[in-house]
């Protein structure tokens, strides 16, 4: 009788239990789907609802990049190479190439947070697909451009102006000892 | 257990099979490999083959400089690189005597316990999958791609995620962020209780799970086994519990421990029940850290050429997989002398040749998938 009764039991819990499963399953058909159509049925791009410390494709700004070569010595990876020219006759130092390999990058976002103007910075672009490792090394300079040196009392040309806001916005996110970045800044 | 079918001179000319299960195999957690010998569908011995997956991480460390070692760390363990980076700055700053400001404590709490849950929860949704319960996974994947765009707004990264800075963390986690991961909570919570519903109570799974692979309390000292698959053998030890670090000891939480409940005490269904009930208690720890989040600074004043007095330490945490210990040995130079990493996986595959002698081969597969290795961190 022991024997019988386990039997059924033993049955009995299997169908109960896998309804119940199924009713949980079943639910999902009323609930909102959590999939996607990446990337093109999507009402916005991905890259646009990115929080602004997503760490991306490394990108720079050129023009606000004052050369003094933080990030490739804080680069673990040493992923990042600057060279930076003096002109013998007007002793004007300028950059001849800044690249960064993508291939070895690891987005650790070290050299971001060193960068004194916030020139380097991890973009919200994440599609870097290539065909060659040589296509995935970004080169920023195209023709040797000068170094930027920051003005005493803010930065008085208005199109620099807004690209150093840009660059001080991102280094706002980072922590600091001071308590800037996030709450901190605000709440004390 | 099952009787042996191949004996010497049994007139049938049996012989055993050597089967080669991995290590591109889906159900072995990351490149594993094993030599099993079976007799029919008996395993008679399971020679775990480790080492597809080294990295040396051990020797990078040697080469590059304090902080730049912490990104090299997520991937120790990939689905848990929080505990990793926190093992290594918490050696830096004992060499370094450093101390972490409150708020950094806390943020390293809040994004732990989460790295913890979205860890887990890969754990208990790819052992109902490797078992044959394939919509179980796809439910803890929807919850974990939550705490992913979670962690992608406390850090940035969905995956390695170079949060911790020797002396606090990187970015300070804002309001809106407190917010969103509240009302994550409010609706995992009652979640965690559908997926019981789904699975664990599950009469087909409880009979695949209970009174397989039982590790006795003295196998599992004998063996090193640490974190969730001790507790599972009913010892209740946890490193945050009894050698307390970071703020720990302010916050409030239970040891969930296995109680045999299904069938032995240590066997496979207590190794996934201590996870799932693991899960719990750390959306409590969560909500408490949110609560108590203090204001000032996240991160402490660290000189960039950071160089800690010559010394050795070692420190060790409490990750999803257990005890993971960091030896790290300073000459007082930019670069350590020797960094040590000691994980709960590797010490898991020790224990899987004895206990799968006499299991069936589909048994081994819930074996290695409750004590939740994860090849990564077997290698490093």
């Amino acid at each position: 009788m022991e024997a019988v009764n386990g039997y059924v039991r033993n049955i009995f819990e299997t169908v109960t239990t896998i309804f119940e499963g199924m009713a949980i399953t079943f639910s999902h058909l009323m609930r909102r789907p959590m999939t996607v159509q990446y990337p093109d049925r999507i009402p916005k791009p991905v890259q646009e609802t990115l929080p602004l410390r997503y760490r991306g494709i490394l990108e720079v700004d050129m023009d606000i990049c004052t050369g003094c070569l933080a990030c490739e010595r804080v680069c673990p990876i040493t992923c990042i190479t600057i060279g930076i020219d003096m002109n013998k006759e007007t002793k004007q130092r300028s950059f001849s190439h800044f690249d960064i390999d993508i291939c070895k990058c690891m987005y650790c976002g070290l050299c971001a947070e060193v960068c004194p103007t916030g020139s380097i910075r991890h973009s919200q672009e994440f599609e870097g697909a290539s065909y060659n490792p040589a296509g995935l090394v970004r080169h920023f300079v195209a023709q040797p451009v000068g170094l930027y040196k920051p003005k005493k009392g803010g930065e008085t040309d208005p199109t620099l102006a807004k690209k150093v806001e840009v660059g001080m916005k991102y280094l706002d996110e980072f922590a600091t000892p001071e308590g800037a970045g996030g709450a901190g800044k605000e709440e004390g | 257990m099952s009787e042996a079918i191949h004996t010497e001179g049994n007139g049938f000319h049996t012989e055993y099979m050597t089967l080669n299960v991995g290590p591109q195999h889906p159900s072995t957690h990351g490149v594993l490999r094993f030599v099993v010998k079976t007799d029919g569908e008996v395993i008679r011995e399971a020679i775990p083959d480790v080492g597809y997956l080294h990295r040396s991480i051990e020797k990078i460390g040697e080469k590059v400089t304090w902080h730049g070692y912490v990104p090299y760390t997520d991937r120790a363990d990939y689905l848990a690189a929080m505990f990793a980076n926190q093992g290594f700055c918490m050696a830096a700053e004992k060499l370094g005597g450093i101390e972490v400001t409150r708020r950094g404590e806390f943020c390293r709490v809040i994004a732990c316990e989460l790295n913890r849950i979205a860890s887990h929860l890969i754990a208990v949704g790819t052992f109902g999958q490797d078992i044959g319960a394939v919509t179980p996974f796809l439910h803890a994947l929807r919850e974990r791609e939550t705490i992913n765009d979670l962690m992608e707004m406390i850090c940035g990264a969905r995956l390695t995620y170079n949060y911790l800075r020797i002396g606090g963390v990187g970015y300070d986690i804002t309001p809106e962020t407190c917010d969103r991961i509240t009302a994550f909570l409010d609706h995992f919570e009652p979640i965690t209780d559908e997926y019981d519903r789904l699975l664990s109570y599950n009469k087909i799974y409880v009979e695949r799970l209970a009174n397989v692979a039982v590790i006795t309390r003295e196998e599992a000292f004998q063996y090193n086994i640490v974190g969730p698959n001790l507790r599972a053998c009913g010892v209740k030890w946890d490193i945050r519990r009894d050698i307390p670090y970071s703020v720990y000891p302010e916050l409030e939480f239970e040891v969930p421990i296995g109680t045999g409940e299904r069938g032995t005490l240590g066997d496979c269904y207590d190794r996934y029940m201590v996870r799932v009930r693991e899960i719990r208690e750390s959306c409590k720890i969560t909500r408490q850290a949110l609560k108590m989040l203090p204001k000032g600074p996240a991160i402490a004043k660290v000189p960039r050429k950071f160089k800690p007095p010559a010394g050795e330490v070692y420190v060790r945490v409490e990750a999803p997989r257990g005890d993971m210990g960091y030896y790290v040995v300073s000459d007082g130079s930019e670069y350590p002398y020797r960094v040590r990493i000691r994980t709960g996986s590797f010490t898991a595959m020790g224990i899987i040749d004895k206990l799968s002698r006499g299991l069936m081969v589909a048994d081994l597969i819930a074996l290695i998938a409750s004590l939740d290795v994860d090849a990564p961190e077997i290698d490093r």
